[in-house]
This record gives C-alpha cells, sequence and structure tokens, in this order.
C-alpha cells in the first residue's frame, strides 16, 4: 500500500516515531477545535458582558474610556479623525499608583455593570438639572 | 518493517524530541504556578 | 508529487491512473478545507468553517483508506492549523497595531483585554503609536506579525504542497514561535501588576484563552522526526 506502510503506519511515520505521533495529532485535533470555539464565541459572549445589546457599540466604548482613564466627561469620539493623535495623548486623569510596577485603581468590571454605570450617571445627571431649574 | 530494529540515530532523536517537549511544557507550567502564586497573594 | 512507492501499489495497472486519482482526490479534499480554513482564520466565522474543515478531512482519509497516495493526515492537520493559528494572532495584532481607533478595536479588544489582558485596556491608545500600552506589548507586535505569522503562513502554504522548503521553513517559523512564546510568557510574568490589575478573570482567563496557541510546540516535534524523503524539491 501507499500512504500505509506494511505495519499500517503514516506516509513519513517511522516506527521510533508512530507513538508520539499519534499524541501529537491528539494535541493538534483539540487545539484546533478549541481554537474554532474559542474564535465563534468570544466576540459575542464579551458583547453580552460588557452590555449589547442594551448598550450600543458606541455606548460600550464610551463607558470603557471613561473608567480607563477615570473621567466622567470622556465620550468616544467615532469615527475618530484619521490623523488626530491618540485618543488617550496627554490625558492627566487616569488613577493609578505609580511604581516600578504601576498599578491601575479602577476595578474590574461586573457582568453587565456597564448598564448599571450608564443608568446611574443618567439619573444623576437628571437629578443635577432639576436641581439646577429651582 | 516491524522486525527492523529502531535505529540508535532515530532512539537519540526521540529522547532529544522528548526532552525538548518536557522543557516546553515545563516552562509554560513553572511561568503559570508563578502567576498563580502572585494571584494568590496580590490584590487582583 | 508522493508517486515514488506507486509501483508497490497491489491492484493498479496503470500508474499515471493512480497518480492522476490521487491528485484529484487531494484536491478535491483540499477545496473543502481551504474554505474551510479561510472562515476558520476569521475567528468569528469560525463554526461555518470548521464543518467544511472537516469534510475535507474526512475526505482525505477516505482517499488514503482507498490507498490514493494524499496528503499524510499529520501533513495536513498541521499546515493547516499553524495558518489558521498564524492568522488568528494576526488579525488581533493587526487591529491593535494600525487600527487601535475603529470601534471594533475599542470595544472588543479593550472588552477581551479587561476580561482577561490588561496589556490591552490600561492606558490604551495614549502613546502616540496608538493601541496597547503594556510595556513591551508593541515590541513583540511588531516582531513577531511581520517575521512570523506572515512567513509561516507561507510556510504552510508550502508545506501542505509537500515542498521541502515548506517544511523547511515551517520548521524555522516554528522555532520563531517558541521563542515567541518564551519572551512573551516571561515579558507577562514579570509585568503581570499592570496586566493582571483591575482584570476580570487574572490569570487563569488568559491562560484558558492561549493555550491552545500552542500549536509551534506540537508541530515541531513532527517537523524534526518526519521521514524528509517525503517531501520534494
Amino acid at each position: 500500500m501507499n500512504n500505509v506502510s506494511p505495519n499500517n503506519l503514516p506516509l513519513g511515520t517511522t516506527p521510533a516515531f508512530a507513538g508520539m505521533h499519534k499524541w501529537l495529532q491528539r494535541g493538534l485535533i483539540v487545539c484546533l477545535s478549541a481554537l474554532v470555539l474559542e474564535g465563534a464565541f468570544t466576540f459575542p459572549l464579551l458583547a453580552i458582558w460588557y452590555g449589547w445589546p442594551e448598550l450600543s457599540l458606541q455606548e460600550i466604548c464610551t463607558e470603557f474610556e471613561k473608567i480607563r482613564f477615570s473621567d466622567e466627561s470622556r465620550e468616544c469620539i467615532y469615527p475618530y479623525p484619521l490623523f488626530a493623535p491618540a485618543e488617550g495623548a496627554g490625558q492627566k486623569t487616569a488613577q493609578d499608583v505609580w511604581g516600578v510596577q504601576p498599578r491601575p485603581q479602577y476595578k474590574a468590571i461586573e457582568y453587565r455593570e456597564l448598564i448599571k454605570r450608564r443608568d446611574d450617571r443618567l439619573t444623576r445627571q437628571a437629578e443635577g438639572e432639576t436641581d439646577s431649574k429651582y | 518493517m516491524k522486525e527492523q530494529p529502531i535505529s540508535e540515530q532515530d532512539r537519540r532523536r526521540r529522547k532529544a524530541l522528548i526532552a525538548f517537549q518536557i522543557v516546553c511544557y515545563g516552562y509554560l507550567l513553572t511561568m503559570f504556578l508563578i502567576q498563580m502564586y502572585m494571584y494568590s497573594v496580590r490584590d487582583w | 508529487m508522493m508517486n515514488t512507492n506507486t509501483l508497490t501499489m497491489g491492484g493498479m495497472t496503470n500508474l499515471d491512473d493512480h497518480h492522476l486519482r490521487s491528485r484529484q482526490a487531494q484536491w478535491q479534499a483540499d477545496k473543502w478545507m481551504m474554505v474551510g480554513a479561510l472562515f476558520l482564520g476569521t475567528a468569528v466565522f469560525g463554526l461555518i468553517g470548521f464543518p467544511l474543515f472537516l469534510r475535507g478531512l474526512a475526505l482525505q482519509i477516505k482517499a488514503q483508506r482507498q490507498g490514493l497516495s494524499v496528503r499524510p493526515t499529520m501533513v495536513t492537520l498541521i499546515g493547516y492549523l499553524v495558518a489558521i493559528d498564524a492568522a488568528l494572532n494576526s488579525i488581533g495584532w493587526a487591529l491593535d497595531l494600525v487600527a487601535h481607533h475603529t470601534l471594533l478595536a475599542r470595544v472588543f479588544l479593550m472588552a477581551w483585554g479587561n476580561m482577561f489582558d490588561a496589556g490591552y485596556f490600561w492606558h490604551y491608545n495614549e502613546l502616540w503609536i496608538g493601541g496597547a500600552t503594556a510595556p513591551g506589548e508593541k515590541g513583540w507586535e511588531i516582531a513577531l506579525l511581520p517575521v512570523v505569522f506572515c512567513m509561516r503562513i507561507a510556510a504552510a502554504i508550502g508545506f501542505l504542497q509537500m515542498k521541502r522548503w515548506g517544511q523547511q521553513w515551517l520548521i524555522i517559523t516554528c522555532w520563531f514561535g517558541v521563542v515567541a512564546w518564551v519572551g512573551y510568557i516571561a515579558n507577562m510574568t514579570i509585568f503581570a501588576d499592570v496586566r493582571y490589575t483591575g482584570v476580570v478573570f487574572p490569570v487563569i482567563g488568559w491562560w484558558l484563552y492561549d493555550i491552545f496557541y500552542i500549536t509551534p510546540f506540537l508541530a515541531l516535534p513532527y517537523l524534526h522526526s518526519v521521514n524528509r524523503e517525503i517531501f520534494t524539491d
């Protein structure tokens, strides 16, 4: 036979490496399947965790920016002007504990927390507006 | 082919490749464990 | 291609006929696998590509069982997986390198970063070059994207064609892959505070996500132990 040598080994595999090649093949199949699943599900799951579809992608982008630079006045500009400086360039608001290794002071974002953040802010803003009227 | 003994060269090559894999995966595991240790002592 | 052993084929009267049928079977299988791999390389459409790819793989294994001289399964798996791995890596890093102000990058790269690796969240888009700000990260991107991943995709194509240069260059680029993994992980561990502070799933999340990119470690032992005679000049 052509691809299968007398003791049923695939073409290119010598008896000395038959066992190793078998295990490598199993590993490759596991990696391939895992990469496919990751690729397919990462984007939708991330979107759901961070509040889509209640928040549009641009709103998620805005919330990230407010958290990243600890600045509630920031907005995600989109589309971003092509040759403008990076959006965060020169910012002075981000909060870190500086040292040999800086450590940010923002907290990890919980499941759907961004929606709550936005709603709270909107409520605060609405209250602020009514207060100023009277 | 089955009766044919595995050559000395193949034997040494197999040994080297197994060593290579142990070193690679050992390194990954070590780094992972270092990070897990850091995770356990720091406020991440 | 690979017709050196055809003389020993039992039951085949015509060598050319066997050669022709083998090539046809291989091409038939490759068409399915190539289309599948294109989808797989895009990540999001992976689930569409996977059945196509598996159908191609099944066709090839069937042809093998029928005694046709097609590519060994391992060569097929390694060639395609290495190309897909490189394509997936390239998407993320190309996005970060040149498209860091797109909505896609600022939502998904950032979400990924916030969940697994703050190198893609912390002070993002603050450097003049834009994108990731973690120490060392940009250097890795610039080094690995054109040199390792692009070259590895090219090598994988030659490897799938059973060319000797394909095998040799796949060995070279897989060794690049080893260097990349060792250096990247060391960088990551040393700057772990920047990368894991304020992250949703520190350490375990990153490893679980990234460990399946170890294809070079799996490919190298095969590439160094396969019988080189099956590759042609």
